[in-house]
């Protein structure tokens, strides 16, 4: 992460229906509690090098989850402990701006860089 | 006749030797009972085998001595009880039960005054520890509160290098750093039954050790640096310090030779990933000149600090060069920067001290 990545200012809180986080240079991400479980970076749920699950769908994290705390890594990142137990992500700050963020904006700028899609 | 209260106000300026606050404030003063020329202090220590007890006395009798018209002091002194030594860990906190990691008086909380620098080479054997002794010596010369926080948990030097032993005092869960010509030093060798005991453990309890040295330690909130000594590599150790710490900054070490700096940049490189600033790089070893005259023999090659400066960007904060009373002062517990602060290493040292400061300035003390 270089100096220059944003940071967040402000996260929402684990009652609120959506995930929201205000970044330091005021973008606004939102997510919803679903799609951040299903998008957890930890090895049991991503893999590693000898070990590929299959990516979790919609079919295993129910829309009803939600996280029950949330906590602040170091300088780089959020660890949510989900109420199916779950705890191991580590969600670096990279991946919840670049990569999770499901405002407007942000969707509609992965969509355009996704290989094979029409070029505008 | 002096007044209870000017007797207050005379040992306010007794400090607890161990946890550097007035004993006044830490409630530690009991009773004062005046009649006449004679003062009585009961005063109450944190722990009945307090090491430094006499110097607390001695401390109370002068200046309670400097007052008009006092001819005795008797000082009694007593011991907390559980509640009152929770009270003053509480105090200690910032008011806040809970361990130090969200008091006020702790470096972990956002607005804390404390800059810390975590030392990483990447490679072993460049002189991290030396580096960080003297960069400690250095900044303490300079009027800072410096303290070192020992990290390499398996391989600890700090206690050798700067010639401090003995054990922490233990205030119920609450350690208090050992101190050496001001600088407040926690190392796993202070824990240890003796220091050729070796620490055989996996990831979990390294993570367990350097938490406890981060959040347990009274490190004081006074203190201006920590300068964290981290192990050789980007592993368990580097990772919990990371993770921990809300915000602190990165010193890399290495010697001039290809194979030690391209090591190194792979410590930017986590640095990074964790979003914690690099903000310089030292060289050791840079070159051996036997006198003055001598021209400078470049013994492990030229300029490996200046080019992985370069690489990451950050300025390169010295070259320190090879010198017999540096590896001497490291053995003997005394850091080149206090016996000969004049010799070149010591003054490249105290340069390097200087870039420090101005790149992470402590704010202006009250």
């Amino acid at each position: 992460m270089s100096p220059r990545m944003p940071t967040p200012v402000e996260t929402g809180s684990v009652t609120d229906r959506e995930f929201t986080i205000t970044w330091s240079d005021g973008h606004r991400s939102r997510y919803t509690w679903q799609r951040l479980r299903m998008g957890c970076p930890c090895a049991r749920c991503k893999g590693e090098w000898n070990y590929r699950p299959d990516p979790l769908t919609d079919r295993e994290v129910p829309p009803t989850i939600r996280a029950t705390s949330l906590t602040r890594v170091g300088a780089y990142a959020l660890r949510f402990v989900w109420m199916d137990g779950h705890d191991t992500g580590i969600y670096p700050f990279p991946l919840l701006r670049l990569e999770l963020c499901e405002c407007e904006e942000c969707v509609a700028r992965r969509a355009a860089a996704a290989p094979g899609a029409p070029s505008a | 006749m002096v007044t209870r209260e000017q007797v207050l106000e005379a040992l306010k300026d007794v400090q607890d030797p161990e946890l550097h606050r007035s004993i006044v404030d830490l409630d530690m003063v009991k009773e004062v009972a005046i009649s006449d020329g004679r003062v009585r202090v009961d005063a109450l220590l944190t722990i009945s085998g307090c090491p430094l007890r006499e110097t607390i006395v001695e401390s109370i009798k002068a200046k309670v001595a400097a007052l008009p018209g006092i001819n005795t002091v008797d000082v009694n002194l007593g011991v907390m009880s559980q509640e009152q030594r929770q009270g003053l860990i509480t105090k200690l906190h910032g008011g806040q039960t809970a361990s130090a990691f969200k008091g006020p008086g702790s470096f972990l909380g956002p607005n804390s005054p404390t800059r810390v620098i975590a030392i990483a080479s990447g490679k072993g054997g460049v002189g991290k520890s030396t580096v960080t002794v003297n960069l400690a010596a250095a900044l303490s010369r300079l009027g800072h509160k410096v303290g070192i926080l020992d990290a390499d948990v398996y391989g600890f030097s700090i206690p050798k290098m700067l010639g401090v032993h003995g054990r922490p005092t233990l205030i119920d869960q609450m350690i208090i750093p050992l101190e050496r010509d001001g600088i407040r030093v926690i190392s796993m060798g202070f824990l240890l039954p003796d220091e050729d005991q070796a620490v055989i453990w996996r990831g979990p309890l390294l993570h367990k050790t350097l938490t406890t040295f981060i959040g347990e330690v009274h490190w004081g909130e006074d203190l201006e640096y920590l300068l964290i000594d981290l192990p050789p590599g980007t592993g368990d150790i580097s990772l919990t310090i990371a993770q921990t710490l809300p915000q602190s900054y990165m010193l890399v070490v290495t010697t001039p030779q290809d194979a030690a700096s391209q090591v190194a940049r792979r410590s930017a490189k986590m640095a990074e990933k964790v979003n914690m600033e690099v903000i310089g790089v030292i060289e050791n070893m840079s070159y051996f000149q036997p006198t003055p005259k001598d021209p400078p023999v470049y013994i492990f090659g030229k300029g490996g600090g200046a080019k992985l400066a370069a690489e990451i960007g950050v300025p390169l904060f010295g070259e320190i060069p090879l010198d017999q009373s540096v590896r001497e002062g490291g053995d003997q517990g005394r850091p080149v920067m206090l016996t000969t602060p004049n010799s070149p290493a010591a003054l490249a040292f105290r340069s390097a001290a200087e870039k420090l400061r101005s790149a992470v300035p402590v704010p202006a003390r009250a």
